[in-house]
Order: structure tokens, then sequence, then C-alpha cells
């Protein structure tokens, strides 16, 4: 064996073992961190859970959602109003109305102090534009403002909404952000999408309010409490009644699910479940003065706007209260759990949702590994019948790519899905293609008359350009398909491209050195077995 | 074993006929997609909901169809899918005009109410809910009496004997009755005694939810127009890279944009839908299309360089034919994988495998009478107009029987070891 030859099986072998230990490590890395408890995990579980499944073959949800930034440039309005009502009251001005989301329109008197209301524009509210005519001052956001408030509802989504991934307690989540306003969330392993996505969506914000009055009907609610200071919500509908039921609350809420340390489920008399709820401080303090001085009276748990309860003040509370409700345990749970991990500061849409149940992934998977080894086996043998020996050589080399691309998946932690799958078939069926355009080459080098080894060395020498051309066409296609982003068709192109990119070595270089093994050593050859 | 040995078929006598053929096989692809039946867009694109599952019983697609029409959702299509025996059935909704509405949802809950599914709000439905529902109610139950033991953690001691359950109900396709829990392994009896009477077990499984709302099936459909022009536009570059020749890089793009057309077409014909995974194969048939044509053509740089005078066609023609072996072969060998992939992938490869195949065959014939004949058709132009501009040399004499000269030793480098 010559001094080079050594060097080429060395690197082969090198290559071969080291994929085959990335292969076992990283399973085994996987397996461990899935398990529950100590021990180790088996080595039938570290092969199996080597390569990462993508949503379409382990199961779980992949929502798009979009968030309703008009929600948080409106709250933002709302605020600039009162802000706007309360330092201007002493400049007098009439009644304000919305246009608009994003502007409101503030009416002005013969009476209105227009230096004064200048002034208090300019000092409270920085971010708004406005102009004057037809006896209104009309004031639209800024656009700068705008943006960043947009992009900040945006941004406080996806933590909150990691915060209550987190909580949920999905093992590697995918959270992102895509564009202005859109957020991409991917819970492998999850099959409940119907309590996922309401835990998601669910806007969680909680206000404790006292009660003027109620509960009672809206009309003769509206008759009485109109007004600035109060508002009019409904109460969460009691099962079996079709009475809609309303409360006239204080406008200006005692404590709010910011003054929230912790919230847990809890039971209470008779098994029912409810959720309990801890004050920061701050909100005790609140909380505590608020109570304490108006024991007897109602206090409203409202939550997302709608009455959840009204219980009475029996007694000066600080620290803690109980949200009851008609709640199963799953929903305590998730209030609990939302109530925890804060409030999103804009509604949310779902624009896309792909769920895959457990079992059709392992379905997929089956048929997947199926149809791949029929495939393979036909390749196979067809490859020997026509190229005898030589076509054992490129048997050994697509096993050996196949192998290879297995590690390199594992190793890169791509993730493997059912267009993957049918991406590795087809990266058997295309790397012969490489074995086949050397044979041939081969094939014709030995017609013209060429000593075997001479036409060995041709065949693989005058097959090489063409080689790489073949390969890079079919890659520079499949990067294109790599922008679609949907897990899927992501991983075609990537377990595609790590396919081709290893049959380059698998299909030349190791061919290449098999044959130099068989033929190399000896002086004279009398034929090649092709 | 080898079957083509030193072919010598006059190929591009046949072009004029070839390019017919591709002409109506376009035409007839065209007129499917823009005047017969259009192009059958999957959710992906067209937008809508599609949701499979699995039923315990043999399904009534009639009764299925009369209920869930009255839930007004518009036009649902309800197929069923996969083997027969599975019970399995695809309920297709068509797209919503309101973005974010909760189609799936309301489309179980109408199947629950056709089926006559027990509905009690105490008890959760194991064919239905996952596994954290099912632990946290267990939790809340705690039937072995975990809560405020020390060494336990009562959150994880559920989670593992629900995920134990779901596992199971993957295995046996789904649970008949609540009884079945019986059969899990590794939970206790406790814990089946709490189950049985606690849940009801539905008439069905969701096996996969899929809702795509208006605004990303538009933008998907962008994406995938892009993709497939940007890629074309990517193969030109590579081509023009590769091959610094306006007639070669246009060969290969005609043939290309022809079987793109071509495929596109026949699926169409064939009622196939159009989805991302679709996009996919068509995307790969782009590269091997290419990829075919660049085999031939790089034959045919090759034997330009030799200094022998002969006209171009029959340079071709023979650079064809010393590649047909290897097309033929490697054709061969993608297709049968590919056609494995036809037949035991399952349903949602079935299409995917159906345009490579497609893909494959045009694409190997377009190498040859679109790609090479083009090449050709240029240069009998050009010389017609006297401007020769493949570097190929004047005729001199007619071809010659046998194409393939015996080697001569010395007259091309051989490269060392």
């Amino acid at each position: 064996m010559g001094k080079k030859l050594r060097w080429r099986v060395l690197l082969i072998l090198l290559v071969v073992v080291g994929a085959i230990a990335g292969y076992v490590w990283t399973g085994y890395r996987h397996a461990k961190k899935e398990m529950v408890g100590d021990g180790n995990p088996s080595m039938k579980d570290a092969l199996k859970k080597a390569i990462k499944l993508g949503l379409d073959l382990r199961g779980g949800i992949h929502l798009v959602l979009q968030v309703n930034t008009a929600d948080a440039v409106k709250a933002e309005r709302d605020d600039a109003t009162e802000t706007l009502q309360r330092e201007a009251k002493a400049a007098g001005i009439g009644p304000v109305e919305f246009p608009t989301d994003s502007s409101f329109t503030v009416a002005v008197t013969p009476q209105t102090d227009l230096a004064k209301l200048e002034d208090t524009v300019k000092r409270f509210l920085p971010d708004w534009a406005y102009s004057t005519g037809g006896g209104k001052w009309t004031f639209t956001l800024k656009d700068p403002s705008r943006r960043l408030i947009e992009d900040n509802a945006t941004a406080q989504a996806v933590e909150t909404i990691r915060n209550r991934v987190d909580e949920f307690g999905v093992a590697e989540p995918l959270i992102a952000r895509q564009g202005k306003d859109r957020i991409l969330v991917q819970l492998p392993g999850i099959d409940d999408p119907k309590r996922v996505k309401d835990l998601i969506k669910n806007t969680a914000f909680l206000e404790l309010s006292l009660v003027e009055s109620g509960p009672s009907t809206e009309d003769a609610l509206k008759a009485n409490y109109s007004g600035d200071q109060f508002k009019i919500l409904e109460a969460k509908a009691v099962s079996g009644s079709r009475d809609r039921l309303y409360y006239a609350v204080r406008k200006q809420a005692v404590i709010t699910g910011r003054d929230l340390k912790n919230a847990r489920p809890s039971q209470g008399q008779f098994g029912a479940h409810s959720v309990s709820f801890f004050l920061t401080a701050a909100g005790s303090q609140k909380f505590g003065a608020a109570t304490g001085a108006n024991i007897g009276k109602q206090l409203a748990i409202v939550l997302d706007n709608r009455v959840q309860s009204a219980p009475n003040i029996k007694d000066r509370i600080t620290e803690q209260g109980v949200i009851e409700g008609s709640f199963t345990a799953e929903e305590a749970n998730d209030l609990a759990l939302v109530l925890r991990a804060g409030a999103l500061p804009a509604g949310l849409t779902y624009l896309e949702e792909r769920t895959v149940g457990p079992s059709l992934g392992l379905d997929s998977i089956k048929k997947g590994i199926r149809a791949s080894v029929v495939g393979a086996l036909i390749v196979f043998v067809a490859m020997a019948l026509y190229y005898r020996r030589a076509g054992w050589n490129a048997i050994f080399a697509l096993i050996l790519n196949a192998l290879l691309l297995a590690a390199a998946m594992a190793m890169f932690e791509a993730t493997l899905t059912l267009p993957g799958i049918a991406g590795f078939i087809l990266t058997i069926g295309m790397a012969v293609d490489s074995n086949v355009l050397v044979f041939e080459r081969i094939r014709e080098e030995l017609r013209n008359g060429r000593a075997p080894k001479a036409a060995i060395e041709n065949g693989f020498s005058k097959a090489f350009a063409t080689i790489v051309d073949t390969h890079a066409t079919t890659i520079i296609s499949a990067l294109f398909l790599l922008q679609f982003g949907t897990g899927p068709v992501k991983g075609f192109a990537v377990t595609l491209i790590i396919g081709l990119l290893i049959s380059m070595f698998t299909a030349v270089f190791v061919s290449h050195t098999i044959f130099e093994l068989e033929y190399g050593r000896r002086q004279h050859i009398d034929t090649v077995s092709i | 074993m080898e079957f083509f040995r030193q072919t010598n078929i006059d190929f591009l006598k046949y072009k004029w006929w070839a390019i017919g053929a591709s002409w109506a096989l376009i035409a007839v692809g065209l007129f499917t997609v823009f005047v017969q039946k259009g192009l059958k867009f999957g959710i992906d694109f067209s937008g809508g909901t599609a949701i499979v599952i699995r039923l315990a019983e043999r399904p009534d697609i009639d009764k299925m169809r009369t209920d869930l029409d009255g839930a007004g959702l518009g036009e649902i299509g309800i197929q069923r899918y996969e083997e027969p025996e599975k019970n399995e059935v695809l309920i297709r909704v068509q797209q919503q005009a309101k973005e974010g509405r909760d189609v799936a949802g309301e489309v179980l809950r109408a199947l629950r109410q056709s089926l006559q599914a027990e509905t009690d709000p105490n008890k959760i439905d194991i064919n239905i809910e996952g596994r954290a529902t099912l632990a946290v109610r267990l939790a809340a139950a705690d039937p072995d009496h975990v809560a405020g033991k020390p060494d336990v953690n009562p959150e994880e001691h559920y989670a593992q004997a629900a995920e134990r359950v779901i596992a199971r109900r993957s295995e046996l396709g789904l649970f008949r009755s609540p009884a079945d829990v019986d059969s899990v392994a590794g939970i206790s009896d406790a814990v089946k005694a709490w189950i049985k009477p606690n849940t009801v077990a539905g008439p069905f499984v969701l096996l996969s939810a899929e809702n795509v709302g208006p605004q990303v099936g538009k933008d998907l459909q962008k994406k995938a127009l892009y993709a497939v022009i940007w890629s074309t536009i990517g193969m030109l570059a590579y081509i023009a890279f590769r091959f610094r020749s306006l007639p070669f890089g246009v060969g290969a793009i005609v043939a290309l944009v022809h079987d793109t057309l071509i495929t596109v077409g026949l699926l169409a014909l064939f009622g196939r839908e159009f989805n991302l995974i679709v996009v996919a194969a068509l995307l790969t048939l782009v590269g091997y299309s290419v990829n075919d044509t660049v085999v031939v053509y790089d034959r045919v740089r090759e034997n330009l360089k030799t200094p022998k005078k002969e006209p171009l066609e029959v340079v071709i023609n023979r650079s064809i034919n010393q590649t047909l072996s290897r097309t033929i072969l490697t054709s061969g060998a993608t297709m049968l994988v590919v056609i494995a992939l036809f037949f035991l992938g399952g349903e949602v490869l079935n299409t995917f495998a159906l345009t490579l195949i497609i893909g494959i065959i045009v694409g190997t014939y377009s190498s040859i009478y679109v790609a090479a004949a083009i090449v050709v058709i240029w240069n009998d132009w050009k010389k017609g107009r006297k401007l020769a501009v493949v570097p190929a040399p004047v005729k001199v004499e007619p071809p010659p029987a046998q194409p393939i000269a015996p080697a001569t030793p010395g007259k091309k480098k051989q490269k060392g070891r």
C-alpha cells in the first residue's frame, strides 16, 4: 500500500468512526435530557433519539400569530385622552371624540383657554401631533412613536408567550418574531391544540375593582352609572342560566395583574377549582387600604373585562385572594399560569395553525422508513447486477453516504421531517449518479483500449467536473427552498443539501480509494470487474 | 451486464418531431390549467382548513356531510383517506373571510354532535384530550395519593402516567372504551380505576389539523412563485458561468422551463393538488433537469475540443450516445427510489413522488430533445447567417459510421495519481 493510499484509508476510517461516535453521543445526550429521574439511557434509546424529528413526525403544534398592534395604539390613545382630560381641566375643554384608533379630537369652546391647553399638550403629550380647526383640536399619534408602540407590543407579546409556554412545560419550544407583527410558535410533542391555543391567546388582563352596584340588568345600571368614573361590565355566565348579569364598577382599579407576585390553582370547599393569588408588597399595601376602607362592599374580580365573581369584603385583606368561578381543573391551572406569566399587551389572531397528533407522526415514520429501505435495496440490487464488483463498491459508498448523512443530521441538530425522509431517499438515488458517471467513464476508457489502471484513473478524473456540476445544480435549487421557513419543506432542503455534499466525498474519494485498494497493489491487471 | 454498448442512434434526426410532441404536451397542460380545470391548490396556498381524523366505526360520509353543512362554515369536502380499513377521513373547509376563526374547533364540535358523542363537562375525552390535560386532571384527583410525599413530584408523576396512556392510544389507533386503559403498562391500578369512570372514549382521534389563513396563503403563494423564478435565474447564472455560451445557456433554460410546464400541466390534468411539498418536488426537478442537461453538455464540450473536424450535429449526437448509458441508468436509479416512495410513502408524499416521476422522465427526454436540439438549431440558423457562435468547425465530411475512434495514446494528457 502506498503512503498516500494509507493516509486516505486512515482518513476514511477516522470519518466513519467519528460519524458513528458522533451519532451515538448525540443520541445519548438527547435521550439523557428527555429522561425523567436518574440512570442512563439504553443504547436503543440513544440510537432512536439521535436525530431531531420535526413536528410532522414527532407530533406537535405550529402556530403563526399576528399581534393586533392596533390594540396597543388604542390603549395609548385612551391613556392620552385621560391625561389630557385630567391636566387640561383648568383650561376648560369640550367633549372628546375618537374618529380612528390612533387619533382623537377635543372640542374647544369660547371659554377654553387656548394658551393653557397648548401648554398642557406640549407638556404631557409629546408623542402627539395636533392640528386645529372646525372648533376642535385633532390629535394624531406621531409616526415614530406609533412605530415604537407597535414594536414594543410585539416584543412584549413574544416575551409573554415565552413565559407562558415555559410555565406550561414544553421541551424545546420555538418562539420567534417574524417581521413587524407576527410571531411563530412551534411546540413539539404538544397534543392539546385547543388548550395551548387558548393559553397563548388569553390576554389575562386582571383587575380588582370596587363594585358600585350590581348584579343587575345593563339598562338599569346605564341609567345611574354613566360617566367617566364607572364602567359597566358583564358577568361570567352562570351555567344553565340565560340571563346576562352586569355590574357597575369603579373605573380606577384597586389592583391589577401587575401587582401579582404569584398565582396557583387551588381547590375550595366541595372540591371546586379556583385560583389563589399573592400580591407584591406594594400591591398588598394598596389592597389592604382599599379593602379596609370598604368592608361590607362587593369587590369585582375582573378578567379581560368580564366579572368572574364579586365577593363581599368581609375583612381587610392584604396579601392574597382567591378567584372563584366554575373552573375545570385545567382551566384553573391555566388561569394561574397566565396570571403568573403576565398579561399580553395586545390581542392575538391566529393566522396559521398546524397540529399533528402523535399517532400520525408514528405512521409517517414507519412508511417513510419502509419506502427508504425498499428504494435503497432496489438500487443496490440494480448496481450489483449491472456493475458486478464495482457495483459493490458503489453500494458501500451509498451505505456510507446514508450513515454519514444520519450522523451529520444528528450532530448539526438538523431536523428530520417527512419530506426530509423523501430527501434522504432521493439522495441515495442521486448519489448513485456520481458512481454511474465514473463507472461508465471507466468502461468507455476500457473499450477505447486503455489499460485497466489508467482507465480507472481517467474515469475518475474525467467524470469529476461533471460530478461537481450535477451536485451544484441540485444544491442551488434546494437552497431556494430554505426560504420557505415552514418546517417540513425546509427539512427536505436541508437533508438534500447535506446528503449531496456528503456524496461528493463518498462517491468520489471513498469509491476511488476502494478501487485503488483492490487494483492498485497489483503490478499488472488484466480485467476490471465493472 | 451492459444495456447500451456503443449505441449510435441518430437522436437529432427526430428533433422536429420531438419539438412538436413537446409543444403538444405543453398545450395540453396549459389547456387544462387555463381553460378546463385550473390548478388545484392545497390549503397551503388557497387558505382554508384540512382535518384528518380516525374513527372508531366505519364513517358514514353522507351523514357527516349533512351535519357539517349545518355548521355555517361554507363549502366542506369530506373524503376517505389512506387505506379504507383504517377508517380515516379528510375534511376540508373552505377559506373563511375572517382571519383567526377556530374552524378546526368548530368542525370537531359539530362532528362530535353528529356522531352523538357523550358530552359531560366533568369527563374528558381520552381520544381527543392530550397528555397535559389528562395529567392535570389526574393530579387534581390524585388517585395514587402522592401529594405531600417528600420524594415524589405529583406533577411529574402524573405527567408520566398520562404520557403512557396517550402512547398506548397511538399504538392502538384509538381507545374504543375507557376500559382499554387496562392494557396500559406502567401505570398503577388506582390510576386506571380513576380513568374509567371519569373519562369517555370519543368516536374519533384527531390525526392532524391544519388551518391556513388568507394572509399566510397569499404569502406562501408569492414565496413559491419567487422560489421557482429565482432558482431558474440561479440555474441560468450557473450555466452562464460554466459554459459561457449563449446557445448552451438558452438550451438549458428552455429545457428547464419545458420540464416545469409539462410537469405542472400533467399534475393539473391528473387532478393533483398543489401544496408546499409539491413545490419542493418542482424545485428539485429544476435542479435535476439542469443536472441532466449539464452531463450531455459537458460531453459535447469535451468532444468539441478534439481537433477532429466534424459538424456540430454529429458531435452532439455522439455525445448523447456516449452519455446515454449513464443517463438511462441514473434516471432509472432515481426513478426506482421515487417509485418506492410513490407506492409506500403514504398519502402526503404521493403527489411529491408523482411530480418527480413525471419530472425525471420529461427531464431526461428534454436534455436530448430540447437542450441539445436547441444548440443544433441555433447553430444551423447562425450558420445560415454566416456567423458561427459555437466553436464548431466547418463541415468537411459526412458522419463516420463508427463515431468512437480508438484511443491514440498521448493525445490526451493523463493525470497522475
